[in-house]
């Protein structure tokens, strides 16, 4: 198994979620080439990055799954959340109709997602504050609601991001039974690949 | 890129293996002559080329494997798409559509304009012309088949061929394309559930079992399935992130030949990094699925490579086996259905 002796280093398959041109790829741009382009070409199907974060003494590798986001593209979902350690959702600030389409998506990880899956809410686009259409209120009494982790974030402005996957992966690490490296954390159960293996004895999906 | 939207400016600015000879040395008296060849089949504005083809179809798909000359590519790809005909059979049609009619998708068309081939010329000025025909025929067709409406990928599509061709033109080769006016209908890359897009994902995954056993094993293994690096090929047929170059004579035999060369050269491009694939573990994997190396797009490479691979009568087969399976399914669904009520 991949993770090293004290479970110092560990993988995560995190996937992103969320309408279309809500700023998904911008936020993984960001987060892995600290990068932004005004026009992010959209994507099809879906996108494939990893990068490693270190927290406190730990560190966590990233496997993230970018998706397409607009509606018709939801039945190639599921492939890339089931088994995700953690999920992004993201709206857009500016936008109350993609504000709405993420909370189905967080419903849909509550009735089919992993059970250990940890969810974080992403209001993108944050530097667009003239244009608000979704108060930060609002949002962070749902994610309150729902035991979600919620920030408000900008991938042109690097605001917020790597801190939300710096949460991300506390949250991980915490969630980690010590002393106990083959319990139900999904963030061990899938060390050496971002999918569970079917031989796997504690699939918690 | 070299890609000329107008088709002006033949031999100067033909596409990149058409102008070059073997050794990619430009040799403008052979250009020149298969330019000749070329309009001496298809006539004046297409006028000799069904007769052709019925006369002598091995010489076209020939000719057309090795690329159709720059300057004539529009022409040819509405000739033999089929789309032509479509034109002349609804004059008026494509105008009542971007005029008069309104799309529930146009905020959502909008939303991608800019984010289709943002790094091209032509598309790159916000609200240029390349911008409103690509919004106009997307538009257009979202609302001739309200069904289908619009879905990404479609832009990619329609930018493809608004390099080659005019806003119209453009509209009535993508609905012979969606519609199916040569080959079969591609529409259900789109429709809901994703239809066609599941059933060449399976078609592809079998068809890399059995020609690359190896490779198709270490996939398993890795639990990498088609679905992850492959769904994009077929959703906007390699014309999304893929060089010009390349993805301008895949179409141009995409559209004489039809979905078989998709099939083709995605194995080539498998068989092609073959020896290195096989040594990458998943985090290494998906991503050099995403980013072949700059040889393999060579398309006077792995074209012909491509060509070599056989799957017609396969994918026939896996096309009966895949509805069964689906009919199945279907059947026990509907079944099980029943039982609970």
């Amino acid at each position: 198994m991949a993770s090293t002796a004290g479970g110092k280093s560990s993988n995560a398959k995190l996937v992103l979620l969320g309408d279309a041109g809500t700023g998904k790829s911008s936020i993984v741009l960001r987060f892995v080439k600290n990068q932004f382009i005004d026009f992010q070409e959209s994507t099809i199907g879906a996108a494939f990055f990893s990068q490693t974060l270190t927290v406190d003494d730990a560190s966590v590798k990233f496997d993230i799954w970018d998706t397409a986001g607009q509606e018709r593209y939801h039945s190639l979902a599921p492939m890339y959340y089931r088994g995700a350690a953690a999920a992004i959702v993201a709206y857009d600030i500016t936008n109350q109709a993609s504000f709405d389409r993420a909370k189905k998506w967080v419903q849909e990880l509550q009735a089919h997602g992993s059970s250990g899956t940890v969810v974080a809410l992403a209001g993108n686009k944050a530097d667009l504050i003239d244009s608000r259409k979704v108060s930060a209120e609002e949002a962070r009494r749902y994610a309150q609601d729902n035991g979600l982790l919620f920030m408000e974030t900008s991938a042109k402005l690097a605001t917020n991001v790597s801190e939300m996957f710096s949460q991300i992966a506390k949250r991980l690490i915490e969630a980690q039974p010590a002393g106990n490296p083959s319990g139900t954390s999904l963030l061990l159960q899938t060390p050496s690949s971002t999918m569970p293996r079917p031989s796997s004895c504690c699939s918690s999906s | 890129m070299n890609i000329d939207e107008t088709g002006i400016g033949c031999v100067k600015n033909s596409s990149s293996s058409a102008s070059s000879g073997r050794n990619g040395i430009y040799l403008p008296g052979i250009e020149e002559r298969r330019i000749r060849k070329w309009r001496k089949m298809i006539g004046v504005g297409g006028s000799d080329w069904k007769h052709y083809v019925r006369r002598k179809p091995l010489v076209v798909k020939r000719r057309i494997r090795k690329g159709i000359p720059d300057c004539l590519r529009g022409l040819v790809w509405q000739l033999i798409s089929g789309s032509r005909d479509l034109l002349l059979m609804n004059p008026g049609v494509y105008e009542q559509l971007v005029i008069y009619e309104t799309s529930a998708s146009e905020l959502d068309i909008i939303r991608d304009i800019s984010r289709t081939f943002p790094t091209h010329v032509f598309f790159q000025q916000r609200h240029g012309p390349g911008q409103r025909s690509l919004y106009n025929v997307l538009k257009a067709y979202s609302v001739y088949d309200r069904d289908v409406g619009y879905v990404q990928g479609m832009g990619f599509l329609a930018g493809l061929l608004l390099l080659y061709m005019s806003e119209e033109d453009a509209f009535w080769l993508l609905v012979a394309l969606l519609k199916g006016a040569v080959h079969s209908p591609m529409e259900g890359l789109y429709q809901v559930g994703l239809p066609l897009v599941q059933k060449y994902l399976s078609q592809f995954e079998q068809l890399v079992k059995e020609k690359f056993p190896k490779l198709g094993e270490h996939f398993s293994e890795e639990m990498v399935n088609p679905s992850m690096y492959a769904s994009q090929w077929f959703i906007t047929v390699f014309s999304y992130s893929f060089p010009f170059p390349l993805a301008l004579r895949i179409w141009d035999v995409f559209l004489y030949e039809g979905v078989k060369v998709v099939f083709q050269v995605g194995l080539a491009l498998l068989g092609y990094c073959h020896d290195e694939l096989i040594k990458l573990p998943f985090e290494k994997l998906v991503p050099a699925l995403k980013n072949f190396p700059e040889d393999a797009m060579n398309p006077d490479v792995l074209l012909p490579m491509a060509f070599s691979i056989k799957v017609s009568r396969r994918l026939l087969e896996l096309e009966e086996e895949h509805k069964k399976r689906n009919q199945g399914m279907l059947q026990q669904s509907t079944s099980s259905a029943k039982q609970k009520r």
